[in-house]
């Protein structure tokens, strides 16, 4: 009986969590697949593990406001940053404004609709859209639907998803007639295709910023976010299909937060 | 203290709830009853089937629900071809809640109809009554509280349910919005001062509709005990 | 006249009865786990597997090779389970009604019948086993049924709350002419109020015949309960409080005298029971004894019931024969004999007002 409690009260103690050579990251649901292959020439070259947890932007900095235990925030927004920099947690130097994105409306890839303009919108049922009241991906599609002058047409059709590739899923699926995505979402799926491409000046600045946890001490994750601002990373994105902000990365060397002997490079 | 859209969705909930309860009524009786009533084979393969939305996890369940009303699947296509929608609207809510909250109904109502002598219903036929009227006039009657309480139990599971929801019907606001859904929402965005106040909506709705099952089944009883 | 030929199927062996049974009681009688229930449960439809053939007065309820199955509701046949099977949610008056047919005017008679006017509020969990078995009796009843199937009705109850249900059983045999199979143990009863009875055993029939015959074969053992044997109608004459006696005189003007009972008025219609055992019997006519009771009879019959001998009497001015039980030993020592006269004397005391 003894052991069987030993037993028990050790399987409670096992650590749950990577070891502390461990990066956690939590990241747009739009960056998943790049981020992987970051991750894992990251992981190659340094023999450390990298945890990704993907979703919308939103609800994993409510995760981090809430306690979560992440070393880096890739959001697709500059507000859902502000929040947790508004927490405490992230300081504002350490943030880097790295990429952008551009919005498309998809399509079921079987189906003949044709949109030419975002007028044409006002003939479908359903339009999925990551939630617009505070989803990086909703925001942004609301904000130019809004500056259309078509939100208040428009927002009885829209079904709001939890993030970004659920409403990609929605399209995929048939369930929604259309969806507002990323381009880079778009072109991962072949059962949808590109009805629209929302024109950049027409469309909302769409910035994704990075962030090492104030509290996050591990060598690791400055080296983990080095390598995403850097060359490597970089390609990376651009062959997924995202847009580099100018500017971004080189003007940020991403110093360790508790080296505060080493000035600026 | 409760805003417009709040009581709709107070509203909007307890109508999907009480229509999914009713709807299940019927089979879900009739289920328990040929449970309780007759052992052949592949009984136990019923039952455990039956069982399942109790045990599965429900996004796995609600997983089902869209695999098998999408436009590839045989019934998906069926209804497409009518011009039927339930995917993103309230009848998938209806139909997320009727079938977690089925098992719970069937369960109670079986146990009760167990606990009714057959006998009883065997001389009710001798007396002149076919079966449905023996059900009504005997079996019913005396298996009422199991019933009750299982039809309240699965009101309160329908009012609670979310994960198989949320899948199958998604979180639109002033369509498919209940109020689990929404407490899910106004965290989603921070309003965690929203969800507080429909969290403890629906604690309320769930302690009355109890605290009613409990009174109705004692001051019955007490009225029959005279 | 109802008509069997059925095969039930039942864990164990399965039931097989053919039988002819003429007459408007009919006991079954045999051991625990011979059929019995089985039986009835065929007969009133609820053995859904039954094979074969019963029809009832020209009603078929079974026919397997016609193809004929009447649903239990249709047979309008009365079961009274062996435990009353009162719905415990309903009134007694609410047990009555539930499948009357006919009208409040056949609800009513059955109410009267079994006297149940006191207990009509009370629900089944506060009346007696004796209450309880004569509002399932009146149940039946109100349905107007075309037989009524008795499953040990006096099974649980005790003599005295026999004694004081059994004449209910004969009214309705008497006064509602309905076809009743009665399922007894009990010898007393077979003799008091069946004209045939069926012996089953090992899910078989035995024997069928009239009860006296039947029940006297020494190869059926079957105990020799207590009962009651005899069972007279009359009326109250008068009491006789400083003799401490009442007097009734009996249906077919028979007198008899009875303990006190001031309770019935006279004029009061009265059921009497007298045990075969309390009656006896002398070869010559009895002067200075203590019992009240004697009467001058003609021996009908001698029939050995179990390790005792049962004689079957004929008076004049009785429309039913008196039973009286003696030993074999005082049969040869009085030399009693078919034919022969004989003097049967009750004291007061053995005679009990129902």
């Amino acid at each position: 009986m003894r052991a069987l409690l030993l037993a028990l009260l050790s399987l409670l103690s096992v650590p749950r969590t990577g070891s502390t050579d461990d990066v956690t990251v939590f990241a747009a649901a739009s960056l998943a697949e790049a981020l992987e292959e970051v991750a894992r020439g990251y992981e190659q070259a340094s023999g450390n593990k990298v945890i990704l947890n993907v979703g919308g932007s939103n609800d994993l900095a409510r995760q981090i406001v809430a306690g979560a235990a992440a070393d880096l925030f890739f959001s697709a927004d500059r507000a859902q940053m502000d929040l947790v920099e508004t927490a405490g947690l992230v300081r504002p130097a350490d943030r880097v404004e790295l990429l952008s994105n551009v919005l498309v409306v998809v399509v079921p890839a079987a189906a003949a609709t044709r949109i030419a303009s975002p007028r044409d919108l006002t003939h479908l049922r359903r339009i999925a859209v990551a939630d617009p009241e505070a989803v990086p991906a909703g925001v942004y599609a609301r904000s130019y639907l809004e500056t259309a002058g078509l939100w208040a047409v428009l927002q009885p059709r829209v079904i709001p998803t939890l993030n970004v590739r659920a409403a990609l899923a929605a399209v995929e699926s048939g369930n929604a007639d259309a969806g507002i995505v990323y381009r880079t979402d778009a072109a991962l799926s072949r059962r949808v295709r590109i009805a629209f491409t929302v024109p950049r000046e027409q469309g909302p600045k769409i910035v994704y910023v990075l962030a090492p946890l104030a509290s996050s001490r591990k060598p690791a994750t400055i080296e983990l976010a080095r390598r995403l601002a850097g060359p490597e990373g970089r390609s990376v994105f651009e062959k997924h299909g995202f847009v580099i902000e100018p500017g971004g990365a080189a003007s940020h060397p991403l110093e360790p937060p508790l080296a505060s002997s080493a000035a600026a490079k | 203290m409760l805003r417009g859209d709040e009581a709709e969705v107070v509203l909007f909930t307890l109508e999907v709830a009480a229509l999914a309860t009713l709807l299940i009524l019927p089979p879900g009786l009739a289920a328990a009853l040929a449970l309780a009533r007759y052992r052949g084979p592949g009984q136990g393969a019923i039952e455990t089937v039956l069982s399942l939305p109790l045990i599965l996890p429900p996004t796995a369940v609600g997983l089902v629900l869209l695999e098998v009303l999408s436009r590839n699947a045989p019934l998906g296509s069926w209804l497409a071809g009518r011009g039927v929608e339930i995917v993103f609207t309230w009848k998938a809510v209806v139909l997320a809640m009727a079938v977690m909250s089925f098992p719970l109904l069937v369960r109670s109502a079986r146990t009760a109809f167990e606990e009714v002598d057959s006998r009883l219903v065997g001389l009710a036929r001798t007396l002149g009554c076919g079966p449905a009227a023996a059900f009504f006039r005997v079996t019913l009657p005396l298996a009422w509280r199991g019933v009750l309480a299982g039809t309240v139990l699965a009101f309160a599971r329908a009012l609670g349910e979310f994960g198989a929801t949320v899948m199958v019907a998604g979180n639109i606001p002033g369509r498919t919005r209940t109020l689990a859904l929404a407490i899910f929402h106004d965290n989603q965005v921070g309003r965690d001062d929203r969800a507080a106040v429909l969290a403890g909506i629906t604690a309320l709705l769930a302690f009355a509709a109890l605290w009613t099952t409990e009174l109705l089944t004692r001051r019955l009883a007490r009225r029959a005990e005279e | 006249m109802i008509e069997i030929r059925v095969e039930v199927p039942l864990a164990g062996s399965d039931l097989r009865v053919e039988a002819q049974l003429p007459t408007a009681v009919t006991a079954v009688m045999g051991p625990s786990g011979a059929g019995k229930t089985s039986l009835l449960e065929a007969i009133a439809g609820l053995r859904p597997r039954a094979r074969g053939r019963i029809a009832c007065d020209g009603a078929v309820f079974l026919d397997t090779g016609q193809g004929v199955r009447v649903a239990p509701e249709d047979r309008r046949v009365g079961y009274v389970p062996q435990d009353a099977g009162l719905f415990p949610h309903l009134t007694a008056l609410g047990n009555v009604q539930f499948g009357a047919r006919g009208g409040a005017d056949r609800v009513e008679t059955a109410i009267e019948t079994l006297g149940l006017r006191p207990l009509l509020s009370r629900h089944p969990r506060s009346l007696s086993g004796g209450e309880k078995q004569r509002v399932a009796l009146a149940r039946a009843l109100a349905t107007s049924p075309r037989v009524l199937l008795l499953d040990e009705p006096l099974g649980a109850l005790d003599v005295e709350l026999k004694e004081r249900v059994l004449p209910y059983l004969v009214r309705i045999r008497d006064e509602w002419k309905v076809p009743m199979l009665y399922v007894t143990h009990n010898v007393g009863e077979a003799l008091a109020l069946a004209g045939h009875v069926l012996l089953l055993r090992g899910r078989r029939v035995e024997a069928q015949g009239r009860p006296l015959d039947l029940l006297s074969s020494p190869a059926l053992s079957l105990e020799a309960e207590a009962g009651i044997e005899n069972l007279f109608r009359g009326r109250i004459l008068g009491h006789d409080a400083a003799g401490g006696v009442s007097r009734v005189e009996l249906e077919g003007g028979l007198p008899l005298t009875v303990p006190l009972a001031p309770a019935h008025p006279p004029g009061a219609q009265v059921t009497v029971a007298i045990r075969a055992e309390d009656v006896l019997v002398s070869s010559g006519p009895v002067k200075g004894l203590s019992a009240r009771n004697v009467y001058e009879a003609r021996v009908e019959a001698l029939e050995r019931t179990g390790v005792d001998v049962t004689l079957r009497c004929a008076l004049p001015n009785a429309p039913s024969p008196w039973l009286a039980r003696v030993t074999p030993a005082a049969v040869e020592a009085l030399g009693l004999q078919v034919g022969q006269t004989a003097w049967l004397a009750v004291k007061s005391h053995s005679v009990r007002l129902i």
